[in-house]
């Protein structure tokens, strides 16, 4: 008996102690760790809409009602006060985990301007080529109001997208969460023709 | 002559993934390109020589019946500070390494050392031990890694080295790293036999 409280509270102390010295070292990281996650966003916002000069979360403004679960953050892009894009955080299911992009609209334009993958655990070298430049900029310039669709071949069409070779479910993923990005841009910003 | 040993015997003759076969599930996971191998290497090794410095520090405090218990907080407290450490100071590496940190907390080798060597030795040869067994690791990581972005990727460092239709998408799916350790354990022990 005696030897389980000491044996015990050799446990609770090493714990402790351990505890303390993680503790310790994320009050001290913590900040550090906060403001680069901020930085990468904006730098992640400066590619996707490169013509901003202020961008706000405004999601609380935009996601009241019900709408597509894969969107997740309306962003709105300023020039000179006035709103001139909007950039979408979605996420979707991919191949072996989740995706999250952005991807940004031109209200005037209503084009998307441009998408970036910014987390994603596709399998290397076939599904993880989604996050390659070469395959965000099929979706540059392609025009919001109608749903892009996933091609095996080389696209006829301008709402066609060519999937990356052997990773179709990668490309449809993504085109998926850019068309419930695109779906909610249509609705809430085109400008009425 | 004994230190140098300490050191030497984690690099070849007890190599932790070929001869010791300890570490399998990381190495079979993370071997998909040579600078993830090498990243996985470094920062296992950084884990592996903190743990070692206080689990052979402790020896003669820790009780022998929870010993397992304290060296598993010990080595999860070590891996969480680097992975705090590295994403605040040194973000570009963490980008890098990010995924494979968390990783180290399940790699047996750390609890394998602790358990078979540093609860047993003073500090100097826990940090030879360490440093060897780390190099050891590491080599064999980037030479899974090596055989498999090679054949899988047609890459070697991310710079192509094969024509674009031969690499073989299998080698660097799961079942290519199943197959590549498995040759190259079976490659290695039939050397060792020629030569024993």
């Amino acid at each position: 008996m005696r030897d389980i409280i000491k044996l015990g509270a050799f446990l609770l102390v090493i714990s402790g102690v351990a505890g303390l010295g993680v503790g310790y070292v994320f009050s001290l990281t913590n900040p550090l760790i906060e403001k680069q996650i901020l930085q990468n966003k904006i730098n992640s916002f400066k590619e996707v809409y490169p013509q901003a000069d202020k961008v706000e979360n405004e999601t609380a403004s935009y996601l009241r009602e019900s709408h597509d679960p894969a969107v997740k953050e309306v962003n709105i892009a300023y020039r000179d006060g006035s709103p001139v894009g909007v950039i979408y955080a979605v996420e979707t299911k991919g191949y072996s985990g989740p995706i999250s992009i952005l991807a940004g609209f031109d209200i005037a334009a209503a084009k998307i301007t441009a998408i970036k993958v910014l987390n994603q655990s596709e399998t290397p070298g076939l599904g993880a080529k989604a996050k390659d430049k070469f395959f965000q900029d099929r979706y540059r310039d392609k025009n919001a109001a109608a749903p892009l669709e996933v091609t095996k071949t080389a696209p006829v069409k301008e709402i066609q997208i060519q999937a990356i070779t052997a990773s179709t479910i990668t490309s449809r993923a993504v085109t998926k969460g850019v068309n419930a990005a695109r779906e909610h841009f249509a609705a809430n910003f085109a400008r009425s023709k | 002559m004994s230190l140098m040993n300490e050191f030497t015997k984690g690099i070849v003759r007890e190599n932790p993934l070929f001869r010791l076969v300890l570490g399998c599930c990381p190495s079979l996971a993370i071997t998909t390109s040579v600078d993830n191998g090498l990243g996985m290497g470094v920062a296992f090794t950084g884990v592996l020589l903190a743990s070692n410095i206080v689990i052979s520090a402790m020896r003669n405090i820790i009780p022998d019946s929870v010993r397992i218990p304290a060296y598993v907080v010990i080595i999860a407290a070590f891996v969480t500070m680097t992975d705090l450490l590295m994403h605040a100071f040194t973000p570009e590496l963490y980008k890098a390494l990010g995924i494979f940190i968390p990783l180290i907390v399940v790699n047996c080798i750390i609890l394998g050392r602790a358990e078979a060597f540093a609860n047993k030795n003073t500090i100097l040869p826990s940090i030879l031990d360490a440093l060897g067994m780390g190099l050891g690791f590491t080599l064999a990581l980037v030479i899974v890694s090596s055989v498999r972005e090679v054949l899988g990727g047609g890459t070697f460092f991310g710079i192509a080295v094969l024509p674009e239709n031969v690499p073989a998408i299998l080698m660097i799916l799961p079942p290519g790293g199943f197959i590549t350790l498995g040759c190259l354990l079976g490659f290695l022990n039939k050397i060792q036999k020629k030569t024993a």
